[in-house]
């Protein structure tokens, strides 16, 4: 969980991106159209078949639980995204409206919002999630919450510098004595400046999320067993590596793959 | 490409690594999954009896029997209302005050002020006499003795104790003695000169709490920790295919159960819970799960003579007569599978812990099993201390546990505060006239093995709680080291038998 | 020394964010704290009424909430942060001795980190375009997409389990330090680098350094000379930044290398319901996130005293 980069680097590649989107596309279809392919609960045990290898009902073969560790690497590539995405929106909708608040407004509010905003700064993101957590324990809602909280700051500061900057411009300044409404400028000045970097953030924001939420079901402290999360599929597996190095490395792998593709998506601003 | 920056780094970390990965020196190192709390017995006692820094009253065998401690000898009146206990001889503590009576006594009643064992019992007097120490009870129990052989009465000099009784220090008698304590990980220490038994072999020892199993597992593996107690199942296989670590493997009375709230609706009829029992696969979860070679027919290991009853009918795995049960308990399956009996779904949340890393996988496994059934179970893995407290305002459904019927020595100690005393570990809203009044005659006197068998039976066919295996302690020893065994009551690591290899 | 001033309400509102967060957490918990304290202090085996009743009353769990927040924010001030409910130990002694341990394993970390990121990006930099910056390219574009945990267990599964080259847990000896400071160095360095990198390039394309090279300086004194100030002002910028990531990773690495600091003692402290522990490992590492960047912001400002650049957190 970084916070924003200073010294921005050349734009990469558009070569990068595409590879990045098609990266996340290809995972993301492997999670949807998989288990339709080839049905199976990620749930189901059958303890005969723990640790066995690849079939054609399971072609990742088995855990130590004898589930499929396909249909469990599916769910998993469904669960955490999600949780993700739905942390970003929510952080990015918080941040846009309070940014162009905090820029429109100034004053006290803008004191007030910029202040907490720079302390929640100050506070490394996963111990925000922690605490968070440590109320609403192993379930998506902590996570959602947690995360939310700490991604909004971002998308806030983003918003406040490009739309304070966009509202003194002499365009802007013309279209108000033209009498045109706030929802009007935000939509035709404000927005398409910042749209762009939105996007980057969010995509970073995401890949910051699927990293936390996997971290912390590694070190047992996120989402809790039997759900299908990638971070404690790797660390359930990890004792069994020598057995099954197979069960391992499909978590471990789908995890890069995600990540890369979302980190390249990103593009240059992140670090 | 990745090789660059690793070997980069590699080279970079070189000046770090002075050390061989595999370094020998004078010092055992444990691992174990134990934090210390601080220098108090009555929280952390357990790590410094077992380490053997400190010792208690009497001592078991490893077969359940007590022996001489630091008392040599006890006996008690006609009547079973005053016990003495003869203290040895010319035993030192580590800051070289003498352990006599007065010593005793303090420590006693420092440790039966607390919570623990030693606060529940109908003791009226703890006193000093010459070369011995008197308890007066207001009630018989035969199974005192046992009681002070458990961790919390674990015997500490006086200057151990601050003014209010709480700890400042661990001085005690044991073949070792603390140098350093860095609460909450680690702990030195080092053989004790002035030892009254035989002196240890081993001049140094450093333990280690290591919470994560995954993790101590590795320290064995690579070396790093010559002593390491407690691993899951999958790093037993594992390390029993590395070279230069032997891997020690001892039943013992611990046994993994599923506590069942006998008062829910849904629960309070035994053959309810002989269905739930009939749906359980146990000799799958032993094989694939625990990688055992069997799971509990019944709920007392063999371990436990007396309580343990071959003649007694085993509890087996047959879901289509656990199936019919149910139906005639009114139950029928659902359109989604689950069985509903006036509109109500046969659901039910299971709480554990993942302080055992075993129980949150059993616990998925169960859940699986009772789906079969038609049973819907939520798993819930928090706090251990959900349990008795979900115990306590009656909210727990069922909970998957480890019990430990060695507390004390004796499992007369567990059996009767867990399954006659409303003991927040065992029995829930399930009382049994019957089995309280054989209990208390147990206690009192020692009670013949056929008493102990129809207690064993009342709970076998009542089911207050669902067996599901009898536990293994596992111990990982480097080559180097020779002598290791474990202890099946847990109270000691055996350090000061053990030996370097030559 | 307006930025000063700002640094030092940053840290106020740090303390009273934290101190609140923690006291509605002490009362809002799911469940009884005093079953998870005593659960915290008496294991799995012997945690039950008996027990959780005396921690009640000892401790004094159930007083009003109003004056508690003010008696704890107070006590805040005055640097008291109570005492660990589960061992007994001021929190303050708890803290202290377990930041030494995080302490030297972020300290190795980010020396490691420097020693392997921005001489790469330097010499990368001074040929933009060539092999090494496009292998550097892909390297750290790949590393900052591997989580900090799952780089822990490509390490522990490769160097200690398979080559059983390092131990994978413990401490105390030099040799633990490797595998869980070299975990945090590699995500740094793979930041680091790109940014020494881009930082190189830019100055490898101004006037001045095409002057010196002309004036027939050779390459290794153009850099010493010109070169190393001016890609030094960035990279300890981002140094700063890269504090959070330190401490984040600090949480997860401790946690999986059995590291006994401050971000294993956070874990715990949350597990346990020890919320002074809570409160104050989380204050230590939020204050010395602002102390560091504070410093930061000094160090730059002497090294280029015009003053264009300035940390943003």
């Amino acid at each position: 969980m970084s916070t924003a980069e200073l010294y921005t680097q050349p734009a990469r590649l558009p070569v990068a991106r595409s590879l990045g989107a098609s990266l996340v596309i290809l995972v993301a279809a492997v999670a949807l159209i998989g288990p339709l392919l080839i049905p199976g609960d990620p749930l189901a045990q059958s303890l005969l078949k723990a640790l066995s290898g690849p079939e054609a009902t399971a072609p990742l073969g088995y855990d130590h639980l004898g589930r499929s560790v396909f249909h469990r690497l599916c769910a998993a590539l469904m669960l955490s995204p999600l949780i993700a995405l739905a942390a970003v929106l929510t952080a990015g909708a918080a941040g846009l409206i309070l940014g162009t608040l905090s820029a429109a407004m100034g004053g006290w509010v803008d004191t007030v919002l910029t202040t907490l905003a720079d302390a929640l700064l100050a506070l490394p993101g996963l111990l925000l999630v922690l605490i968070v957590l440590a109320m609403v324990p192993g379930t998506a809602t902590g996570f959602w919450i947690g995360l939310s909280l700490v991604l909004w700051v971002e998308f806030y500061r983003l918003t406040r510098a490009a739309t304070r900057e966009v509202l003194v411009s002499p365009s802007v300044e013309a279209a108000r004595l033209l009498g045109f409404r706030a929802p009007y400028i935000f939509r035709t000045h404000v927005w398409p400046e910042i749209a762009p970097l939105m996007l980057t953030t969010a995509a970073f924001g995401i890949a910051t999320a699927i990293m936390a939420i996997a971290a912390l079901g590694f070190v047992h402290v996120g989402m809790r067993a039997p759900t299908p999360e990638l971070g404690l599929m790797m660390v359930e597996l990890l004792p069994y590596w020598r057995e099954a190095p197979l069960a391992l490395l499909s978590p471990a792998i789908a995890t890069f793959a995600l990540l890369l593709g979302l980190t390249l998506l990103a593009g240059s601003r992140e670090t | 490409m990745k090789h660059l920056p690793l070997t980069a780094a590699l080279l970079g970390a070189a000046p770090f690594a002075p050390l061989p990965a595999l370094a020998q020196d004078d010092t055992l190192n444990v691992a174990a999954q134990y934090e210390i709390k601080g220098p108090e017995a009555s929280t952390s006692g357990f790590v410094f009896t077992r380490m053997g820094l400190t010792e208690t009253l009497v001592n078991a065998d490893p077969d359940g029997r007590l022996t001489p401690g630091l008392a040599t000898d006890w006996s008690s009146s006609e009547d079973g209302l005053n016990w003495t206990f003869t203290l040895r001889e010319d035993v030192t503590f580590h800051d070289g005050t003498a352990m006599d009576a007065a010593a005793v006594v303090n420590a006693l009643e420092i440790a039966r002020a607390k919570p623990g064992p030693l606060n529940g019992l109908p003791i009226t007097g703890i006193t000093a006499a010459e070369g011995a120490v008197e308890i007066t009870l207001s009630e018989p129990m035969a199974a005192l003795p046992a009681y002070l052989a458990e961790f919390r009465a674990q015997i500490l000099a006086p200057a151990s104790y601050a003014e209010d009784g709480s700890g400042v220090a661990i001085i005690g008698t044991g073949p070792y003695m603390v140098t350093s304590m860095d609460a909450p990980l680690s702990l030195d220490a080092t053989a004790f000169d002035a030892y009254w038994g035989t002196a240890a072999h081993i001049p140094n020892v450093a333990y280690s709490g290591v919470s994560r199993v995954e993790t101590r597992a590795l320290m064995a593996e690579s070396g790093d920790a010559d002593f390491v107690f407690g691993l899951d199942p999958a790093s037993v296989a594992r390390l029993g295919m590395v070279d230069g670590v032997e891997v020690l493997s001892t039943a013992i009375p611990r046994t993994l159960l599923i506590k069942v709230n006998a008062g829910h609706p849904f629960l309070s009829d035994p053959r309810a819970r002989r269905a739930l029992s009939q749906a359980i696969d146990r000799e799958g979860i032993a094989k694939a799960v625990l990688r055992y070679p069997e799971g509990a027919d019944q709920l007392f290991p063999p371990s436990l003579a007396g309580w343990h009853d071959d003649a007694a009918a085993p509890l087996t795995y047959d879901v289509d007569a656990a199936r019919a049960t149910l139906a005639d308990l009114g139950w029928t399956p659902g359109p989604d599978g689950i069985l509903t009996r006036d509109g109500e779904r046969f659901a039910l949340t299971l709480t554990t812990y993942p302080d055992r890393p075993e129980l949150p996988l059993v616990a998925s496994v169960l859940e699986q099993q009772f789906r079969v059934l038609g049973v819907d179970v939520t798993i819930n893995s928090t706090n251990s201390s959900a349990i008795p407290a979900g115990h306590q305002d009656g909210s727990l459904d069922l909970a998957l546990i480890a019990r430990n019927f060695s507390l004390i020595p004796d499992p007369i100690g567990t059996v009767r505060s867990d399954y006659v005393g409303n003991g927040d570990w065992g029995a829930m809203n399930w009382n049994n006239e019957a089995f309280a009044t054989l209990v208390a005659h147990i206690a009192r006197d020692g009670g013949a093995p056929a008493d102990k068998a129809k207690a064993a039976a009342i709970l076998q066919d009542e089911l207050p709680v669902i067996p599901i295996a009898w536990y293994r302690q596992t111990l990982a020893v480097s080559n180097a080291v020779e002598g290791a065994i474990i202890d099946p009551f847990e109270r000691s690591f055996g350090l000061q038998d053990l030996r370097w290899a030559e | 020394m307006k930025a000063l001033t700002s640094r030092l309400v940053q840290a106020v509102v740090v303390a009273v964010l934290i101190g609140t967060a923690t006291f509605v957490m002490m009362r809002s918990l799911p469940g009884d704290a005093a079953w998870r304290i005593a659960a915290g202090r008496y294991g799995y085996d012997n945690v039950d009424a008996a027990a959780a009743e005396a921690v009640r009353s000892e401790l004094g769990l159930d007083g009003p909430a109003l004056p508690a927040l003010l008696q704890w924010l107070g006590d805040l001030l005055t640097l008291d942060f109570g005492t660990s409910l589960v061992s007994g130990q001021p929190v303050m002694h708890e803290i202290a001795h377990q930041l030494g341990a995080s302490a030297a394993l972020a300290g190795i970390a980010l020396l490691l980190s420097v020693l392997i990121g921005p001489p790469l990006g330097i010499l990368a930099g001074l040929r933009p375009g060539g092999v090494l910056d496009r292998c550097l390219l892909v390297v750290s574009t790949g590393l900052k997409a591997v989580p900090q945990f799952l780089l822990a267990l490509i390490l522990i599964v490769l160097l200690a389990v398979q080559l059983r080259l390092l131990p994978a847990a413990g401490h105390g000896e030099a040799r633990h330090f490797i595998l869980p400071s070299l975990t945090l160095a590699l995500g740094l360095a793979a930041v680091n680098a790109r940014i020494a990198r881009d930082a190189m390039a830019r100055i490898a394309d101004m006037p001045f350094w095409r002057f010196a090279e002309w004036k027939g300086l050779s390459r290794r004194e153009v850099l010493m000379r010109h070169g190393l100030r001016n890609v030094s002002v960035p990279l300890l910028t981002y140094l700063g930044l890269q504090f959070v990531t330190l401490v984040e990773g600090v949480v997860v690495i401790e946690a999986i290398f059995g590291w006994p600091g401050i971000g294993h003692a956070l874990v715990h402290a949350i597990f346990s319901r020890d919320v002074p522990m809570v409160q104050g490992t989380a204050l230590v590492l939020g204050l010395g996130f602002v102390l560091v960047n504070t410093c930061i912001d000094l160090i730059v400002r002497r090294i280029d005293p015009r003053g264009e650049t300035e940390a943003r957190a």
